[in-house]
């Protein structure tokens, strides 16, 4: 039986860990050292879901930024689904990511997201609003806390949205 | 080459790109691979079947075959470290793409956006960092305010208790005097009056101490500069000082340079009292020896010296005497709150000059300072010579005792004496009886002595009026002045010093 192949998109503004989810995610890897993505990374991962199924995830690593260009744009084309991430350090990068979200749907239609609030491990930096978050949470939207340094949530995300995918 | 029909030649050759490492792929409308030229293992694309679907041979294409025109993807990484731009060209029912490598264009690329990007998180923690500095600096001003409130709180407290303090300390002290005068005493009591005015010296000190301290704190203390007899101040010093010195065996002396002037204009009580306060710590701290004053004079400064051969300050010692409530080791067991040199410090200041000490252990302390202090010629006036026979003068005070010994000073001195026990009635005996001078208390039952002085004004009165007051608070002056009085006085009033003001005012 062929298995499942899906495309997940990672969306978001630049340096709020995109890639470094996708190494962590791919590789269980971390680097502390920023290096930002021009165009795009694919990377692919085969995941077994709950009910003994598998799925096999093209990972669109797309690069950061707040708002979609016409480059940007092309590469979302067949995408299942999306991750959309925010840096939990850096405020602008939520509104950043509301923007995103609703220029996405346009581009590409209704398609199942998880809002990820990375960088958790730098709690004392932690500037997101959680009137804000407990909004969205209550809109139905799905958001989780991760971090790519420590793994928090991050084999978790991925695992949620196939489930919200299929 | 050869396979790629003519229209997608010229596509590639309208584009630059000698450097670049082709490879194409074509797919039919069933998205199977028909054929592929070039190098696709270069993008590592290995083990390309034809006839089979593209999409699970190279994932990426998911999605992108359904296009009815030209699709470009910049800069796609599919593994390793090559870079490639992907163009998806419909033709004629069939798809051809093609795989261009752009690794060296993407490096230049990913090097400036790394720079814009790494400017724009460091601008962007550097304004947080900047608001969070502001909240500080906001947090902070809202904390001074506090703590400013509570020091005035503090202050008034203070200054209350002073007043408290002072009013029943002037009969302690008054009446100790006219004791003592009396000469009847037998020795015991001589000893037990002595006693009680030592510790009652010792007390008011302690106040006034503890009240200049406060006012310095919050910048309350002002200057009254005036022509002062500095010669006639010197000299009352070494007679204040000598016979103490001489009870502890002490070498005392007060030097004065030839040229000092005998009127300079200084804030005299304030540099009476730093002098005081250096002089009395030499004696206090020196059980052999001597303690020496120098003072000099030159171009509108007035220098001074306090030499001791006392026990000497270490040098971390020397970094904190000048601050308030600090108290030397070897002081402990004598008395003191360790603010004298904190208040002389903070009223040379005052006074535009500069306090400093140099001392080394076993050879004694060197206090040296300075204060601005200009010289005037001033008549010399003998303000007691004239009669006093024929003056009046009401006497206003809620204390019985105060206004008991006031009194007996004054009628000593030949002035014709009413008295009133508050404001009320002062200014009916004054309205009455037309006084030439009125010594008003100002903190009174039924009506202050700020009221009382308002309505005589109003009323026209306009004879000299002298507050006395057991606040030592600058605004409480400066109000006193507002309403009407033409001198200040705190309380304890020094009899002679009373008189003296008298005899000036209503000459």
């Amino acid at each position: 039986m062929a298995i499942l192949q899906k495309k997940i998109c990672m969306i978001g503004d630049f340096s709020v860990g995109k890639t470094s989810l996708v190494a962590k995610f791919v590789r269980q890897t971390f680097s502390d050292k920023y290096l930002t993505t021009v165009g795009v990374k694919i990377d692919t991962k085969l995941l077994k879901l709950p009910d003994g199924n598998q799925v096999k995830f093209i990972l669109w690593d797309i690069a950061g930024s707040d708002s979609l260009t016409t480059t940007t744009a092309s590469y979302l084309r067949g995408a299942a689904g999306f991750l959309l991430v925010v840096d939990g350090t850096r405020l602008p990068t939520w509104n950043s990511a509301l923007n995103l979200r609703l220029a996405v749907e346009k581009q590409i239609g209704s398609k199942p997201f998880i809002i990820l609030l990375n960088k958790a491990d730098l709690q004392e930096q932690w500037e997101m609003n959680e009137q804000a978050i407990e909004e969205k949470t209550k809109q139905g939207w799905k958001l989780l806390t991760t971090s790519a340094k420590n793994g928090m949530n991050v084999e978790q995300a991925f695992l949620e949205l196939a489930l919200l995918m299929t | 080459m050869a396979n790629i029909p003519a229209s997608v030649v010229r596509y590639i050759q309208s584009m630059w790109m000698a450097e670049m490492i082709l490879t194409y792929l074509h797919v039919d409308i069933q998205g199977r691979l028909i054929d592929w030229g070039g190098y696709p293992q270069h993008y590592g694309l290995i083990d390309l079947t034809k006839d089979k679907l593209v999409v699970e041979q190279v994932n990426f294409l998911d999605g992108f075959l359904d296009i009815t025109h030209t699709e470009v993807l910049q800069y796609l990484n599919i593994g390793g470290s090559r870079y490639i731009n992907v163009h998806i060209v419909p033709l004629d029912g069939s798809i051809y793409v093609l795989l261009f490598d752009v690794t060296d264009e993407h490096n230049k690329q990913q090097k400036m956006q790394q720079q814009v990007n790494e400017l724009s998180i460091l601008t962007y923690r550097q304004s947080q960092l900047l608001q969070e500095l502001e909240t500080t600096r906001k947090k902070l001003s809202e904390e001074k305010k506090q703590l400013e409130q509570a020091i005035k709180l503090k202050s008034n407290f203070i200054a209350t208790l002073s007043h408290e303090l002072r009013t029943p300390l002037t009969s302690i002290m008054g009446y100790t005097k006219l004791l003592d005068d009396a000469k009847q005493a037998n020795d015991y009591e001589t000893k037990y009056l002595d006693s009680v005015k030592r510790n009652a010296n010792h007390l008011l000190s302690l106040i006034d101490n503890v009240l200049d301290q406060t006012k310095l704190e919050i910048g309350q203390i002002k200057l009254h500069s005036n022509n002062c007899n500095v010669k006639q101040l010197l000299a009352d010093l070494k007679s204040l000082f000598l016979p103490i010195a001489q009870e502890k065996n002490l070498l005392f002396d007060i030097k004065i340079s030839n040229n000092l002037p005998t009127q300079l204009i200084i804030d005299e009580l304030r540099f009476r009292q730093v002098l005081i306060n250096l002089i009395t710590n030499g004696i206090k701290f020196t059980d052999k020896g001597f303690v020496e004053v120098e003072i000099a004079w030159q171009n509108g400064r007035l220098d001074f010296t306090v030499t001791d051969s006392g026990p000497g300050i270490s040098s971390e010692s020397q970094q904190k005497i000048f601050t308030a409530f600090h108290r030397e080791s070897t002081a402990k067991t004598l008395p003191g709150a360790g603010l004298g040199l904190a208040i002389s410090y903070h009223l040379v200041e005052l006074m535009g000059g500069q306090l400093s000490v140099e001392s080394s252990p076993q050879f004694g302390s060197n206090f040296t300072g300075f204060i601005s202090a200009n010289s005037v010629q001033f008549p010399n006036n003998n303000v007691n010579s004239i009669s006093h026979t024929n003056i009046k003068v009401l006497l206003v005070d809620d204390s019985i005792d105060l206004r008991s010994l006031i009194e007996l000073y004054l009628e000593n001195y030949g002035y014709a004496v009413i008295t009133a026990s508050d404001g009320q009635e002062a200014v009916k005996l004054a309205l009455q009886t037309k006084p030439d001078i009125i010594l008003m208390d100002m903190q009174m039952p039924v009506l202050d002595g700020y009221n009382a002085v308002q309505q005589l004004r109003a009323k026209k009165f306009t004879k000299p009026i002298i507050a006395l007051s057991g606040s030592n608070i600058e605004h409480d002056r400066k109000y006193a002045f507002e309403v009407g009085c033409n001198e200040y006085m705190t309380k304890p009033v020094d009899p002679e010093n009373l008189l003296n003001t008298i005899s000036k005012i209503i000459q």
